[in-house]
């Protein structure tokens, strides 16, 4: 359910991406870092799912939260010229890697169990039949 | 179930977000890139150029939003009064015979661009791309051949223009213009083929594989001069 969901939207998120007007260069930079911090939200929300700790409140504030802050880290950076965005993009894409690290361990712990269990069953068939 | 369903509609709704984010940004950082080498100098010379390129554009924008404004405001003064309605037409006319409306009309459309052969295998890779003599030379034979109007890469030509060469390309009314050159003329169509005879400039360049097309077309549509032309030492003669 989730996952079929989770298609859709990519799909209809880039039908609309393609089609849509594209923005003026001065501003692709804050776009490019929102969509970072937006990546980040998405994995972590399903990380987290993977825990059963998914709450949407906090999913969703986390997402618009997160990128507009980093939008105005960046604006701030500029203003100061400090590249401010640079510390964004390495903690969120740090968390990205946590987070994909939760996601990989969780389906990996799944297939190894799945796997024992099969073999286990089949063990246990190959008993009866050579006591049968 | 109906909170797993929330849950699936929320991440899907945020993930066409992020698409769609992802999808523009990519559209829009196609659009502005340019192939040549990076570094971070380079990188925020170009910003630079845009940003001000955009500036530029907002501006033409602007003043062409004033012009309309201008044209309202002067058709509102006149019409009322029939003496300065006789004086707006007159300018009118004046106004097409100089460049500066927007014209359409009977013509020919005239294709040059830059031949697709490999200059290093040429003898002389001078005659494979279009100059600014050549895109002068057709200039004035539409002239002779009876153009009222003619416009290049939608630069109108008027009386104080400048076809010059830049470099690798062309500046006409002091805009740059490269190749594929479409130069536009308004004019009776059969008289302004007569360019594409045999022995005629146009062939000639065909021959040294220039790219050439001429069209009629009885729908032509040329831009005005958006340009100001000031004449300071003109008088009228006694």
């Amino acid at each position: 359910m989730v996952g079929i969901s989770i298609l859709v939207g990519c799909l209809l998120g880039a039908i609309i991406g393609i089609n849509a007007p594209t923005i003026s260069y001065t501003y692709s930079k804050y776009l490019a870092i929102a969509v970072v911090a937006a990546l980040d939200s998405v994995f972590g929300g399903i990380s987290s799912l993977m825990n059963k700790k998914f709450d949407i409140k906090i999913f969703i504030s986390g997402f618009f939260g997160n990128a507009i802050l980093a939008i105005l880290l960046t604006i701030l950076g500029q203003k100061l010229n400090v590249d401010i965005y640079l510390a964004a993009i390495i903690v969120f894409v740090w968390r990205m890697f946590m987070n994909l690290g939760t996601i990989r361990r969780y389906y990996v712990e799944k297939w190894t169990e799945n796997f024992k269990n099969k073999k286990e069953q089949k063990e246990t068939k190959n008993k009866k039949t050579s006591q049968g | 179930m109906s909170n797993n369903k929330k849950i699936g509609i929320v991440l899907g709704l945020m993930c066409m977000a992020l698409t769609m984010g992802i999808c523009i940004q990519i559209r829009t950082v196609q659009n502005y890139s340019v192939k040549i080498g990076q570094n971070y100098d380079q990188n925020n010379l170009r910003a630079e150029v845009l940003k001000y390129k955009e500036k530029y554009e907002n501006k033409i924008e602007k003043i062409e939003n004033i012009d309309k404004i201008l044209e309202n405001k002067i058709e509102q003064a006149t019409t009322e009064n029939k003496n300065l309605e006789e004086s707006l037409n007159q300018i009118k006319e004046k106004n097409k015979l100089i460049g500066l409306t927007e014209t359409t009309g009977p013509g020919v459309k005239i294709k040059l661009a830059d031949s697709k052969l490999d200059s290093s295998a040429a003898l002389d890779p001078n005659l494979l791309v279009v100059h600014d003599i050549d895109v002068f030379y057709v200039v004035n034979e539409l002239k002779n051949a009876g153009a009222e109007a003619i416009s290049v890469n939608d630069q109108r030509i008027v009386p104080t223009t400048a076809i010059e060469c830049g470099g690798n390309i062309i500046t006409i009314n002091g805009e740059k213009i490269g190749s594929p050159f479409v130069i536009k003329a308004i004019g009776l169509p059969e008289n302004l083929a007569n360019l594409d005879r045999t022995g005629g400039y146009l062939e000639a360049m065909r021959d040294s594989s220039i790219i050439v097309e001429l069209k009629k077309d009885n729908n032509i549509t040329i831009p005005k001069y958006s340009g100001i032309i000031n004449y300071k030492y003109v008088k009228n003669a006694k």
